[in-house]
């Protein structure tokens, strides 16, 4: 159980507005993990700086033993840290297949996939993220549900130590959910490390054995969920000062 | 390693029924029937200038299926494609008439040339997106117009004059014809698989989101420019082979107007279909060498001289295609034609 990802002292400064603010955290190896706080906490933002989209003012973010802060993004797909969008994305006019064989094509994902073939590769992907009866439709005309699975299917091409997921829930029905956190578990079990935010906390208490909160930009505490969910700056943070007594 | 051989010899063996298969599809049927057509065409008629009309087509489907690769396929709207038309040219014949190359060894030369220029912008331009990429590719192919127009560096660029008297690729316009042929097919089938082939699908997906394929672990940087290489490569094998059939090559070869060209053609055919830009370029070619006479009905009349202007028939031509059919302006024919032959073929 050696610590996979390390976040010390993590700042970023947008002009005049701090959304991260002196952040740090460790995650294990193998560890489920739940990152929550209120919308505009900065939880994306914490994502951004861990998988390169932004960089940081200051603090460092060491993978695997190895300092990752400010590489570029590909490069840390590369070293084995996939995420998700909160805001779908995809590749709109190529089919599922070939959406989720770019991430088999990346340096990483191909030392797995050449071994079975691309399309192969692809395949078992699809059908382990269950969308294999729609490879060859583009994602423009799937519902809501499929994109998200779709994303997860993307990360996973890239064959990830270490798999971000941001917001998968969010904009879900309540079945669709209920098939993503089968998704995620099943994930889990294969041996991957899973590090997921989300603003709805009954949705993560069920899920995940350790969370981190935070509000504003701030390490606010971590623990079990039950523990989390009844701090009372936590309380606070969600539903505003003087609120204890009504939770 | 021999896992590899096996394939492609596997490949190759089930390439005739492969070919049949294809044949009998509607796009492989009518591809082969326009293929037939240019065979037989030197057959119909022999006059240099019906031919030069199909030999001009043939180098602007080059030109323009380089520009849809990179625009259609990887996302990179070049608004300055020009350059590559343009310096192959300028290589080509300079080599051809200072230092006596034969023309396939000018030919490559000039594509090399392009290559090295395509790898330089697509350095440029890297980090510009959508309409900054086309203003930064227009302004550079503009700076090389005015760089080869200045008369200080006649002795380096041979200043507005240009080069002239550049020999052409044979004195026989029916073997510049089927030479021009064999290149054309031969562009299209090579940037069609390209598309089809795994670092096709790259380029797809940094067209499609560039963030998303950079989450995915593709290094687009990288990607971006092997794209602007290969593109640079058939444009200069256009360039090349235009210098060749002009007889000469001036700075104008480095004006925007040829960079609207190839934009108006692949719009024609229909964006991010390679073929399509063939077809694109001989309607564009014989349109506008049908357009070009009209003002002699009648010199007087302003709206008849307008419309012997290709550039203005043309703007407007791409201005409806935008509206309306953003597939391609054969789009509707063709899915006309498309029933046509299912019915034909019983399906």
């Amino acid at each position: 159980m050696g610590v996979l990802l390390e976040v010390k002292n993590l700042t970023k400064k947008y002009s005049g507005l701090t959304a991260v603010n002196d952040f740090s955290f460790e995650i294990h190896r193998g560890e489920f993990v739940g990152l929550i706080g209120p919308n505009g906490a900065g939880k994306t933002t914490i994502f951004n700086l861990i998988s390169g989209l932004e960089r940081p003012n200051s603090g460092t973010i060491r993978f695997d033993g190895r300092d990752i802060t400010g590489k570029k993004s590909y490069k840390i797909v590369n070293l084995g840290i996939a995420r998700t969008f909160q805001l779908v994305r995809s590749f709109k006019f190529m089919t599922l297949l070939d959406n989720i064989s770019v991430s088999c094509l990346s340096p990483r994902g191909k030392k797995l996939a050449k071994q079975y073939g691309i399309d192969e590769s692809a395949s078992s992907i699809l059908a382990a993220v269950g969308l294999i009866d729609k490879a060859r439709i583009p994602p423009v005309i799937l519902p809501h549900g499929d994109l998200r699975k779709l994303q997860i299917g993307k990360a996973l091409g890239t064959n990830p130590q270490l798999l971000l997921l941001d917001e998968p829930f969010s904009g879900l029905s309540h079945e669709e959910q209920k098939g993503i956190t089968e998704l995620i578990k099943k994930l889990h079990d294969d041996g991957v490390t899973v590090f997921m935010t989300g603003h709805v906390l009954r949705e993560l208490m069920h899920l995940v054995p350790r969370v981190i909160a935070m509000h504003q930009g701030k390490y606010i505490t971590e623990g079990l969920p039950q523990e989390v969910a009844n701090n009372k700056i936590v309380l606070e943070a969600y539903l505003g000062k003087g609120s204890e007594d009504l939770a | 390693m021999s896992q590899n051989i096996k394939k492609y010899s596997a490949t190759i063996k089930n390439f005739p029924s492969y070919l049949k298969d294809w044949i009998f599809t509607f796009k492989g049927g009518l591809s082969m029937l326009c293929l037939l057509f240019l065979i037989l065409f030197p057959m119909l008629t022999q006059n240099p200038y019906f031919l030069g009309i199909f030999i001009l087509a043939m180098i602007y489907s080059i030109f323009a299926a380089s520009w849809d690769f990179l625009a259609g396929f990887s996302g990179q709207v070049s608004f300055g494609h020009a350059i590559f038309f343009g310096i192959s040219a300028y290589g080509v014949s300079a080599t051809l008439v200072f230092n006596g190359f034969t023309w396939w060894a000018a030919l490559l030369f000039g594509m090399l040339l392009a290559v090295v220029v395509g790898f330089i912008v697509g350095i440029i331009c890297l980090r510009l997106k959508g309409p900054y990429l086309a203003l930064g590719t227009m302004v550079i192919a503009i700076m090389l117009l005015d760089l080869f127009k200045i008369g200080q560096l006649k002795e380096y660029l041979w200043g507005d004059q240009g080069i002239i008297g550049v020999p052409p690729l044979s004195r026989d316009a029916v073997v510049v014809y089927f030479a021009l042929l064999i290149f054309m097919v031969s562009t299209i089938i090579i940037l069609i698989q390209i598309t089809k082939s795994n670092i096709g699908t790259i380029f797809k997906s940094i067209r499609d989101d560039e963030t998303g394929a950079e989450a995915s672990g593709i290094n687009t940087t990288k990607y971006k420019i092997i794209a602007f290489m290969i593109s640079s490569l058939f444009a200069g094998l256009a360039g090349g082979l235009y210098a060749m059939y002009i007889r000469s090559v001036g700075p104008l070869i480095f004006q925007p107007l040829y960079s609207f060209y190839v934009l108006i053609m692949a719009a024609l055919g229909g964006i991010a279909t390679i073929s399509g830009s063939a077809i694109g370029a001989f309607t564009f070619i014989i349109l506008s060498e049908v357009l070009r006479d009209f003002n002699r009905l009648d010199p007087t009349n302003a709206i008849l001289t307008a419309f012997s202007n290709p550039a203005f028939i043309f703007s407007i031509l791409l201005i409806i295609i935008i509206r309306f059919v953003s597939g391609g302006l054969l789009k509707p024919a063709l899915e006309r034609l498309k029933e046509l032959w299912d019915v034909l073929l019983g399906r």
